[in-house]
């Protein structure tokens, strides 16, 4: 007797769409059982996971401190993939004082050891997985077998590597990474780059330091973009250094770390960045000017609302319209300086933080601290005028 | 005769072709969503948004006489889980109280903020700021009778790298943004647009402009368009997407690289389609600039819209999706077949020319010349029925894959009832619904070519404070 198949094809074009029909039913049952059994594989499966994870939460205090036997329970698969699993969470979260105990109860167990061992021989996703998990024990033996997969021929695995380095959090995981793009050999997204170095570095900014000096370029950019973000008072002297950097985008850096310090240096600092020839440095100058608590700041920051630059007005007019009991004063000072786009952004700026109607109310009050009305006059005409050329411009660039 | 015999044996490979590239896809989107969640299975999204380095997005929504939806769809938006976000409305000539209404919640304040009009737009009347929420920026604009043209005055205004367009009656889920954003991060120098899911809103449990709880809708014609978008979304974008051959993303929700956006002169004014035709144009730029890029698409990152509920509405519907299908690929037919559109013009745009624009014509000529050549004995009654299973069949196990990938994916139908529903209702899609659909397209395709380009109106049954639909 033949195979269906010969007879579907003895009988000719309809037999052969029988045939279709027939895979395509054959097809139907299958998707249709494949996700019932899905759905109860799945179900039973986090019912046991849920049963056993009450179970060994109860115990949980006795895993971690080896009162139980890593072997009650790492050779059962399910229980060793909870342990795991909860040991990274609690890992991610804990205090230096928790973290100690946590990671021998890594070690001792041996997870740390397969997780190791499953990262150097395991391949594609598998390998991935494992890397992330290792990023993740924040273990400082996890370091060199990570580091051995940013040499990798696969970019995902590399892009891996770079964000489980990250997650270690540990000043040392960003070292290869950094001796990498100082060889120019570490081809990975600047952006998951940057957010690693600046999780490793959060504590120890110093370790960028050398580095920058050891770069140039692009690479020495991306680094002191990440100085920009970790750096703190600690850096002292260095950070002045870098504000005199010949690459913009370094002093711009600089001036973002400075506004995170608040040392005797950091104002004339800022000072003499504020007035930098390049108008993002100027900008950041300024931002961090704003994030500085010292009344000092004010003429630094009334100069750079005659910026040439629309950008640094605004951000001047930001910084001043938030200083609150020096307003009027400030508000006296910014109509002398006779610019009228330097008086609009601050206005507009006053308008937009609501502190504009107390001031106009202590500009009219009577009494001897009472404004003159030339200067009452100036503050509502320039209140009419922001309203104005705001129509005006929204109108003219529409057209 | 031979004419008859002749027209149904292309009729019959026509139809065997379409499925079986629709079954192509839909094998490619089984295997690259298993390897995606291989991929970031372990990644979180706590991390992108503690990263001092993410981009800021802008998002940008088009409201036209939205004054009773406005207020909440902003408040939602504006407490989207994404570190810095920018959220630009444009009220296009609306005649009812859609700014006074925002005025009215956020303190709106005239602003004198410099707008540049890189991409010509109607005229601009006021820009608004909020003192209370300062993320918020509203343009009041002339009506210019196209959502085209208020997306482009929200990207004139918008300050950030990336942009998003949200249509003012859709919701997205807490988590979208960084979920879409997540397809960037990938690959921030070669992704230059990335398009998430819309799903169907309606029979969902909706509070305060989140969806609470999701349900199937209970009407047979809003289930079908579930299993629709299902398998135009999981299997069609994510099998296009994984060659880099996406050519469109939902106007309903995408995000897009803001620089190449006005490069390649922003939404096309009066264009149906919008959205395709703006992807298409994308594709066009970056092709003949022979720029590395991908356009992407991801499954997460999800949005919920309303579809209608009625039968005129949704005639109107696909109508006019049919017109902006053509309007979208008349102008760029040059792109067909040109060695410089590598395989955008060799592969995806003929699929959309032949098994998407002429679909419905060629289907009717199919009906015709069936029914003829049955009526004068020229086909073989046994065939003709057996074609007819097949079709069914194979159509049922596209759609029913649809429903695997749902599974697979972001699971969201958790009752195992809701997707017995679904299963149910893959069997009895195909009639009357997707002959109806043929000819929805047809009266799209009649009214183009006569120069009817109107939108149409849907009637909307609206996102009550508590369910949808």
């Amino acid at each position: 007797m033949g195979s269906v198949f010969k007879a579907i094809a003895r009988s000719g074009p309809a037999g052969l769409v029988l045939g279709a029909i027939l895979v395509s039913l054959l097809g139907i049952f299958l998707l249709v059982g494949f996700i019932v059994f899905r759905r109860w594989y799945r179900a039973r499966y986090f019912r046991r996971r849920n049963e056993r994870t009450v179970i060994l939460r109860a115990r949980w205090n006795d895993i971690v401190s080896g009162k139980v036997a890593p072997e009650e329970w790492c050779f059962e698969p399910l229980d060793a993939e909870i342990v795991g699993s909860i040991l990274l969470d609690n890992i991610e979260v804990s205090t230096a004082e928790s973290l100690p105990l946590l990671l021998e109860c890594l070690r001792k167990s041996g997870l740390l050891d397969m997780l190791i061992y499953q990262a150097r021989t395991a391949r594609s996703w598998r390998q991935r997985a494992a890397l992330l998990a290792l990023g993740r024990t924040r273990a400082k033996e996890a370091i060199p077998a990570l580091a051995a997969g940013l040499d990798s021929k696969s970019a995902e695995t590399r892009v891996t590597v770079v964000r489980a380095l990250g997650r270690t959090g540990i000043p040392e995981a960003a070292i290869p990474i950094l001796d990498r793009i100082v060889e120019g050999r570490l081809d990975a997204p600047e952006r998951s780059m940057k957010n690693s170095i600046a999780n490793c570095c959060r504590n120890n900014p110093r370790i960028l330091i050398s580095y920058l000096d050891q770069t140039q370029g692009p690479a020495r950019e991306l680094l002191a973009r990440v100085l920009a973000e970790v750096a703190s008072a600690e850096l002292g002297d260095e950070l002045l250094v870098l504000a005199a950097d010949a690459l913009p985008e370094v002093r711009a850096s600089a001036a973002r770390a400075l506004g995170s310090t608040n040392t005797p240096y950091t104002l004339p600092a800022l000072h003499s960045l504020a007035t930098d020839p390049e108008w993002f440095v100027r900008l950041r100058a300024v931002v961090a000017l704003g994030q500085i608590e010292n009344v000092d700041k004010i003429g630094v920051l009334l100069r750079s609302l005659c910026d040439a630059n629309r950008h640094v007005r605004q951000r001047a007019a930001w910084a001043l319209a938030r200083m609150e009991p020096q307003l009027e004063q400030i508000l006296q000072d910014v109509v002398a300086t006779k610019d009228n786009y330097a008086l609009q952004a601050f206005i507009s700026e006053l308008e937009r933080s609501g502190a504009i109607e107390k001031i106009i109310s202590g500009l009219s009050g009577s009494g001897q601290h009472s404004a003159p009305a030339a200067l009452r006059e100036v503050v509502e005409g320039a209140r009419k005028s922001v309203e104005m050329s705001g129509k005006a411009m929204a109108a003219a660039a529409g057209h | 005769m031979r004419f008859l015999t002749l027209s149904n044996d292309i009729l019959f490979v026509y139809y065997l072709l379409a499925n079986l590239i629709y079954l192509g896809l839909l094998i490619v989107a089984i295997t690259r969503n298993v390897r995606h969640h291989h991929q970031h299975g372990n990644f979180r999204l706590e991390l992108i948004k503690a990263s001092p380095f993410t981009p800021p997005i802008t998002l940008i929504v088009p409201a036209h006489n939205e004054e009773r939806s406005i207020v909440s769809s902003v408040g939602a938006l504006l407490e989207l889980d994404y570190p810095s976000l920018e959220v630009v409305v444009v009220n296009d000539g609306s005649s009812d109280a859609t700014v006074e209404k925002l005025q009215e919640a956020y303190g709106l304040k005239i602003a004198r903020i410099l707008y540049i009009a890189e991409i010509r737009t109607a005229p601009v009347r006021a820009i608004y700021r909020s003192p209370q929420e300062p993320r918020l920026l509203v343009l009041d604009k002339a009506a210019a009778g196209c959502k085209a043209d208020a997306i482009n005055a929200g990207i004139n205004a918008a300050t950030s790298p990336y942009v998003c367009v949200v249509d003012a009656d859709s919701i997205l889920e807490k988590e979208a943004l960084i979920r879409i954003m997540a397809g960037v991060f990938a690959d921030p120098g070669r992704v230059v647009a990335v398009g998430g899911i819309v799903r169907v809103l309606n029979g969902s449990r909706v509070v305060d402009n989140q969806i609470q709880q999701v349900k199937l809708p209970k009407s047979s014609i809003e289930i079908m368009q579930v299993i629709e978008y299902l398998r135009a979304f999981l299997v069609g974008r994510e099998g296009w997407a994984n060659f880099n051959m996406l050519p469109i993303i939902s106007g309903a929700f995408g995000i897009f690289r803001t620089d190449l956006v006005k490069q390649v002169g922003g939404f096309r004014t009066h264009a149906v389609g919008e959205d395709f035709d703006l992807v298409v144009r994308m594709h066009r730029r970056l092709q003949e600039e022979h720029r590395p890029y991908h356009i992407n698409f991801i499954a997460a990152p999800t949005c919920w819209t309303e579809v209608p509920t009625d039968w005129n509405s949704l005639a109107r519907q696909r109508a006019r999706w049919h017109k902006g299908l053509i309007d979208a690929l008349w102008p760029n037919r040059d792109m067909l077949f040109r060695a410089r559109y590598g395989r955008v013009g060799w592969l995806v745009l003929p699929y959309m020319w032949l098994f998407e624009f002429l679909a419905p014509v060629i289907e009717l000529v199919g009906y015709a010349t069936i029914i003829l050549a049955c009526v004068l004995g020229v086909l073989s009654k046994t065939f003709f029925l057996f074609f007819l299973l097949f079709g069914y069949a194979f159509a049922t196990l596209i759609s029913m894959g649809s429903v695997l990938l749902e599974e697979m994916t972001v699971r969201r139908y958790g009752d195992w009832r809701e997707v017995a529903r679904l299963l149910t209702y893959c069997l009895f899609e195909h009639f009357p619904y997707r002959p109806m659909t043929m000819v929805w397209r047809l009266k799209g395709i009649w009214q183009y070519m006569r120069g009817d380009r109107q939108w149409g109106a849907m009637k909307r049954v609206g996102i009550s404070a508590d369910t949808a639909g």
